[in-house]
């Protein structure tokens, strides 16, 4: 499988702080790759490492085979890459139609008739997450669940190639949980490939092909959602022997 | 709007008829003249509160150092009209004179955020002023730039500049008086076409969440020095005009602080971020700027100049504004509208219980 996105060796660090140290990483077209580790683990790190929001402080970042490791986040927008907030980020004083249009609008660009197709494009991803009939509220009035759909579908707007999910389903019920899960499935089935990050286990073992392992900034294991889970190094740090324990049984 | 609903909404009859009477103030001989200089007052001062507000009110990026564009707008006119350049040619100049300022020192301050960059921009319209203050002693001895003093003077230091007047002062009044007035539809179409724009959206974005403007692939930095340039243009002209009509200026009068104050004021007492704000605002303080500059207060023996006042007035004001109202008149005007809605409502109600 192609090569979407590949981390060399990645490290941030915070003074004497690495919050994220030699991390490297290869995310296959097409998949969902989960990301998961305790808090303060560098998750989000990684990502803001990604989209140019912290520049690495050594070690690179190559996405379809371009060198993308000192370019700002708008620019990695633009080339396909865009990611949704941890803590949802509306634009509050904007309507939830102008909040999807200007991701449309700015991220991958159109070549003519701007306005016109932007606000098509909108349209249609409002369409898709379900926000249709709120698309004239102002996003400050939406509840918690839409202002995370709300943060997906601005990020969609942008016509991403690579996805970079930040807990999009923490905060939801279980019901808005399995709705979310769907959209991310019906993303990568559209050609979307998705990088998420994920604390709700259900979540991220049942939709990921791969998943990846960080604490304190390290990686301690890859594999497949099976192998992961199963692994004494992940069960230790993160995931807890009760969880161990559970798995076993159901399985 | 289809034209037949344009042509039934009282707003389209109110504003024809405020426009024909603008028109024939100076053929009305209101005042003998006095309301023709407010008027061109007020035009002026909506092309600087408009041209504010996109920085200020669209991409929230508060300035309180936009006199250093006013008076450099100012400046380069007089100097190039005093060496023997058409005024109004100088125009454009004096706006891009001020737009290029706008990006010298916009380039490092836009990188702060919030009242980190409202703070930076006191600072330079301070050091602005200082600068134009003492331009002609700081270039005198120096052999490359001295040649650009006129008989010793640049920008004339706290004595400031006189323009000649023309001979015909009423002919010119009035020309200015339309022009200023034609300037001011200008900057408002502006404001209404940015508004409106993809680029507008980009400014309202990085207004809302910075951040999220920039992942969703708006060139934060790129369009906040736009917005700045694009506002520093408008109010440059808007010195341009003030020095060609006034015929003297001073760097206390063009660069000073309460210039600055003045162009936050004006879209904060009228709204923020909306397009008719700025107007609203701007029609206010010219107004009450005149009555409190010539009243004076009298409570038995104590007898008060307000005009000592008048900043203060503005103070209070402000904090006043910002505490219960934060979007200004228009603001208050939409809570008064909902307030009326919802007792008519009630009413009906009521009535149909009884």
């Amino acid at each position: 499988m192609a090569v979407m996105i590949e981390g060399l060796e990645v490290c941030k660090q915070f003074g004497g702080l690495a919050a994220v140290n030699r991390v490297s990483f290869q995310v296959h077209q097409g998949e969902i790759f989960g990301l998961i580790g305790p808090n303060g683990a560098g998750k989000t790190t990684l990502f803001r490492c990604i989209t140019g929001v912290y520049p690495p402080t050594s070690g690179k970042i190559v996405f379809q085979g371009k060198d993308i490791t000192k370019l700002m986040p708008h620019n990695t927008c633009v080339l396909g890459i865009t990611n949704t907030h941890q803590v949802v980020k509306p634009f509050s004083d904007m309507t939830v139609l102008d909040n999807v249009r200007v991701g449309a609008f700015f991220g991958r660009g159109w070549a003519r008739g701007e306005v016109k197709d932007a606000t098509q494009e909108a349209k249609r991803v409002l369409e898709f997450t379900g926000l249709a009939p709120r698309a004239n509220f102002l996003a400050r009035n939406l509840t918690l669940p839409d202002r995370k759909r709300l943060e997906l579908a601005r990020a969609l707007a942008t016509r991403p190639e690579l996805l970079l999910l930040d807990e999009v389903v923490a905060g939801l019920n279980p019901t808005e949980t399995d709705m979310m899960i769907r959209h991310i499935r019906q993303l990568r089935d559209n050609g979307i490939t998705i990088f998420m990050v994920e604390h709700v286990m259900r979540a991220v073992l049942g939709v990921s092909d791969r998943v990846m392992v960080l604490n304190f900034g390290e990686k301690i294991a890859e594999g497949t959602p099976k192998q992961v889970s199963t692994n004494p190094q992940v069960i230790e740090a993160y995931l807890g022997k009760s969880y161990a324990v559970t798995e076993s049984a159901e399985g | 709007m289809p034209a037949k609903e344009v042509l039934r909404s009282w707003k389209t009859w109110v504003s024809l008829a405020g426009l024909i009477f603008l028109l024939w103030i100076p053929f009305s001989g209101i005042g003998g003249g006095y309301l023709q200089t407010l008027g061109f007052l007020t035009f002026l001062y909506v092309i600087l509160s408009t041209a504010w507000n996109i920085l200020g009110g669209y991409t929230g990026q508060i300035s309180f150092g936009h006199a250093s564009f006013y008076g450099l707008g100012a400046y380069t006119t007089s100097i190039l009209a005093l060496r023997g350049v058409s005024a109004l040619m100088t125009m454009p100049i004096a706006g891009a004179v001020a737009s290029l300022y706008g990006l010298v020192w916009g380039y490092p301050c836009l990188r702060l955020r919030g009242q980190y960059f409202a703070i930076a921009t006191i600072g330079v319209g301070e050091a602005t002023r200082l600068l134009m203050l003492n331009m002609d002693d700081l270039i005198k001895n120096n052999d490359l730039l001295k040649g650009f003093l006129q008989e010793g003077v640049l920008t004339g230091g706290a004595t400031g500049l006189m323009l000649p007047t023309p001979p015909d002062i009423h002919a010119y009044a009035l020309g200015f008086y339309y022009g200023a007035m034609g300037l001011m539809f200008a900057a408002l179409f502006i404001s209404w076409w940015v508004k409106r724009s993809k680029f507008g959206l980009g400014l309202f974005a990085i207004n809302m969440d910075i951040d999220a403007a920039e992942t969703m692939g708006v060139n934060t930095v790129y369009y906040k020095n736009l917005a700045l340039m694009l506002s520093a243009f408008m109010v440059g002209i808007g010195g341009s005009i003030y020095a060609q009509y006034i015929f003297y200026i001073d760097p206390q009068t063009v660069f000073g602080f309460p210039m600055s104050i003045a162009m936050v004021l004006m879209p904060t007492i009228g709204g923020i971020g909306t397009l008719a704000g700025p107007i609203l605002g701007a029609v206010v303080y010219i107004v009450v700027q005149d009555r409190i500059l010539t009243a004076n207060l009298e409570l038995g023996a104590l007898k008060l100049s307000l005009s000592t006042l008048h900043l203060l007035i503005y103070g209070g004001l402000l904090v006043l504004i910002v505490l219960f109202e934060p979007k200004g008149l228009l603001g208050l005007q939409k809570r008064l509208a909902k307030w009326w809605e919802k007792r008519g409502i009630e009413g009906a109600r009521a009535k149909r219980v009884s």
